[in-house]
């Protein structure tokens, strides 16, 4: 096998927390190796196509990975396993490109609430869930999600939210101004005695850093950005760690196992080169940011005399606790056109919901929603209208402008038994055992949706909806379901002090080894009634820094 | 003056051609990929039916049969076996039970087959392995409206018709109303 020559420190993957680990090793003077499985991204491949976006994938994934080479699988209830492609929802898909989901997605900043870090304390145990408290407080953390918001760029308001989690510092640009729906809603919510205000994203709302305002694109959620106005690590800190030229990227290469030394100490990543050649890239330090289900099968696919079970996982704790966010809330129809189409949709939102709700374990954020395109519009019906024909049309015409949404993420119960695993037969293209996922959701969850969703659909009646409906995804059977996972994959990682019982220390190193660091959302304990992207970002300077500062 | 599309689709057609000699002498292909012209007349009236034509067009005046011809079957070779064989069934229950072909029945009465097959009520002896009713229906549907629902360029939504029928402009960007010669 032909080696690379050795560097000081390799990051696997190339996403939120990647790419802003690259940057902070790069920039304290470590040469470093960034691989990724897929390319850079560009707008001209994909354009605007609503058949590939990363909402819809009908056809294809825009952002990768190609379907026919990294299949995963899945397990039934009844122990059946299915060979599943991207395309598949169950499958449980992350973009893999330079910037990863930063690429395409929503752009939400959210900082976690000091809650979101102490439910256990605060809710106490919860029967059949490993719910814990994170061994790190917000307060330990606020220094890093203000660099993430300074470095990569957001835009928001910090005044008119009354829950927010204190700040020392506002936020770099202006907040966005409401869309039609929002604006509206927002007053609704005013009237309701609830708090809304303007969503932080990270997007430009003037020029920030070399780049343009945002134009207010209709495919923003789900899309690259024509004018380079959204804000991933592919546009932000990767540029700002390969300007240090001590960093290198190395695209379309594919990480197949971590190597380790007699002493039990990684000592670097055994991959597959763009042409399908073995190689083997040495380093002092690696961290591990490929997302919570690839990440766990990096590390289990990584057996030796010292861990016989996978990098970390003497105590059987690797690939577990995989959770996502019970998405839930309400639609509803207008009799006006209460959309205005002016992009990307989400704009307004209440964190009212978000904690200290009576018989709830935490809760969950309700925003107005990104919009939909037509053909997501063709598929989204209340319950029992028809699929096709002249109603079905006549429908899509009807109401393209008039249906609100109020959508928001609710935290997982963790379940030691939602998991990755490998599996023993199913190979990728490279020959690397593929990721299988197993296990299902805490009938709580369905609780918390239920809760969550009926306080969404008071809002869009109280907003003169002429038809509402809620989205609890507890239709029957609800083993379809399965684990969570999704774009917001957290957990299989887990933080904490106890060894028995998680994977990574509290500055996200694996307890056992001591040069090997996580830096994604699988080291997340729970995962905020929020989207996580600001506070995987965040975890990733915080982890980063403490290499810098250790191993350098 | 050629504009672009009628330039590249002149010399898609000379070159052609110059560079293959026989297709002089071959007979006229068809317009379908992976249909024959049998297959495609029967799909043409099923998508139809999915999305129907009244004061704006339907899925025949969006293409969307070119849609499942060239794209779906290019990107899930399978549904091409799946399309051709549930065809060929409701072909069999359409000639036994009214002696005709699909596309050739009343609307009211298509609709009502539809709806049947939709809840898996045809009789099912006419069904191979290959697909059943209800799955040749769904796919059909979702098929549909990824094809006229779609962007253009994966040849269904044909000059834009459902984004103009949904005064959706075009780029999509807010205020560039821009739908070029489409």
């Amino acid at each position: 096998m032909d080696k690379d020559k050795h560097v000081q420190a390799i990051v696997i993957g190339a996403g939120g927390g990647g790419g802003v680990a690259a940057k902070v090793l790069a920039t304290a003077g470590m040469q470093t190796v960034v691989f990724e499985r897929g390319g850079w991204p560009s707008y001209d491949a994909h354009i605007n196509d609503e058949l590939i976006s990363q909402r819809t994938q009908a056809l294809d994934s825009a952002f990768g990975p190609e379907w026919d080479k990294h299949p995963r699988v899945y397990v039934r209830e009844n122990g059946e396993r299915d060979v599943i492609n991207a395309g598949d929802g169950r499958y449980n898909h992350v973009a893999a490109c330079v910037g990863s989901g930063t690429v395409s997605y929503g752009a939400m900043a959210w900082r976690f609430m000091r809650e979101d870090f102490r439910l256990k304390t605060t809710y106490g145990a919860v029967e059949g869930s490993t719910l814990e408290d994170w061994p790190v407080a917000y307060e330990d953390l606020e220094p890093f999600y203000e660099q993430a918001e300074w470095e990569i760029g957001v835009s928001g308001d910090a005044g008119p939210n009354p829950f927010a989690s204190p700040r020392n510092r506002p936020y770099p640009m202006p907040a966005f101004e409401y869309n039609r729906d929002g604006e509206y809603l927002a007053g609704v919510c005013r009237r309701m005695g609830l708090h809304p205000f303007p969503i932080p994203m990270l997007r430009n709302s003037v020029a920030y850093n070399g780049r343009a305002a945002c134009i207010r694109n209709r495919t923003c959620c789900g899309y690259a950005c024509p004018v380079d106005a959204k804000n991933g690590t592919q546009n932000t800190v990767i540029p700002a760690a390969m300007a240090t030229g001590l960093c290198r990227v190395k695209t379309h290469c594919v990480a197949a196992e971590l190597m380790t030394d007699e002493s039990g100490r990684v000592s670097g990543v055994r991959y597959f080169d763009p042409e399908g050649k073995e190689r083997l890239q040495t380093a002092d330090v690696v961290v591990v940011a490929c997302s919570a289900i690839e990440t766990a099968r990096l590390l289990l696919n990584s057996r030796s005399r010292l861990h016989p079970g996978g990098l970390g996982n003497n105590h059987d704790c690797v690939g577990r606790n995989l959770q996502g966010h019970a998405y839930t809330g309400a639609s509803g129809l207008f009799d006006w056109d209460v959309l205005d189409l002016a992009g990307p949709g989400a704009t307004m939102a209440i964190c009212d919901y978000n904690h200290h709700n009576p018989g709830i374990v935490g809760g969950g954020l309700l925003a107005n929603e990104f919009y939909m395109m037509p053909y997501a519009f063709s598929q989204s019906r209340p319950w029992g209208e028809p699929g096709w024909g002249k109603s079905h049309k006549d429908y899509q015409r009807k109401n393209y402008r008039r249906l609100g949404r109020m959508i928001g993420p609710i935290q997982e119960m963790p379940m030691w038994d939602a998991r990755v695993t490998v599996d023993a037969e199913v190979k990728d293209h490279w020959g690397i055992p593929v990721a299988a996922l197993s296990g299902s959701k805490h009938p709580l969850d369905f609780e918390h949706c239920r809760f969550l969703s009926a306080r969404a659909e008071e809002i869009l009646k109280e907003a003169g909806a002429i038809r509402t409906w809620r989205h609890t995804g507890d239709r029957p059977p609800r083993s379809l379901y399965g684990p969570g996972g999704g774009q917001h994959q957290a957990g299989t990682c887990r933080m904490g002090n106890d060894p028995a019982t998680s994977v990574v220390n509290e500055w996200c190193r694996v307890h056992d080894v001591e040069n090997l660091f996580i830096a994604d959302g699988s080291v997340l304990v729970t995962n905020g009634g929020f989207n996580p992207v600001l506070t995987i970002m965040a975890m990733a300077y915080r982890t980063a820094g403490y290499i810098a500062d250790h191993y350098r | 003056m050629l504009d672009r599309r009628q330039f590249i689709k002149q010399s898609v057609a000379w070159s052609g051609c110059l560079l293959l000699p026989s297709c002089l002498h071959a007979p006229r292909k068809g317009l379908y990929r992976v249909f024959t012209e049998e297959e495609a007349g029967c799909l043409i009236a099923l998508c139809e039916q999915v999305i129907p034509a009244d004061d704006t067009p339907g899925a025949t005046e969006a293409g969307v049969v070119f849609y499942i011809d060239t794209t779906v079957s290019h990107y899930f070779p399978l549904t091409t076996g799946m399309y051709k064989s549930g065809i060929a069934s409701l072909q069999t229950y359409c000639r036994s039970e009214y002696g005709n072909l699909f596309e050739t029945l009343e609307p009211s009465r298509q609709t009502e087959i539809m709806k049947a097959m939709e809840a898996g009520e045809l009789p099912s002896d006419a069904w191979s392995a290959d697909v059943s009713q209800q799955s040749f229906m769904s796919m059909l549907v979702q098929h549909t409206m990824q094809g006229f629902y779609g962007p253009p360029r994966h040849g269904g939504n044909r000059h834009y018709v459902s984004y103009r029928m949904l005064k959706l402009d075009f780029p999509l960007v807010a205020g560039q109303n821009r739908y070029g010669n489409g």
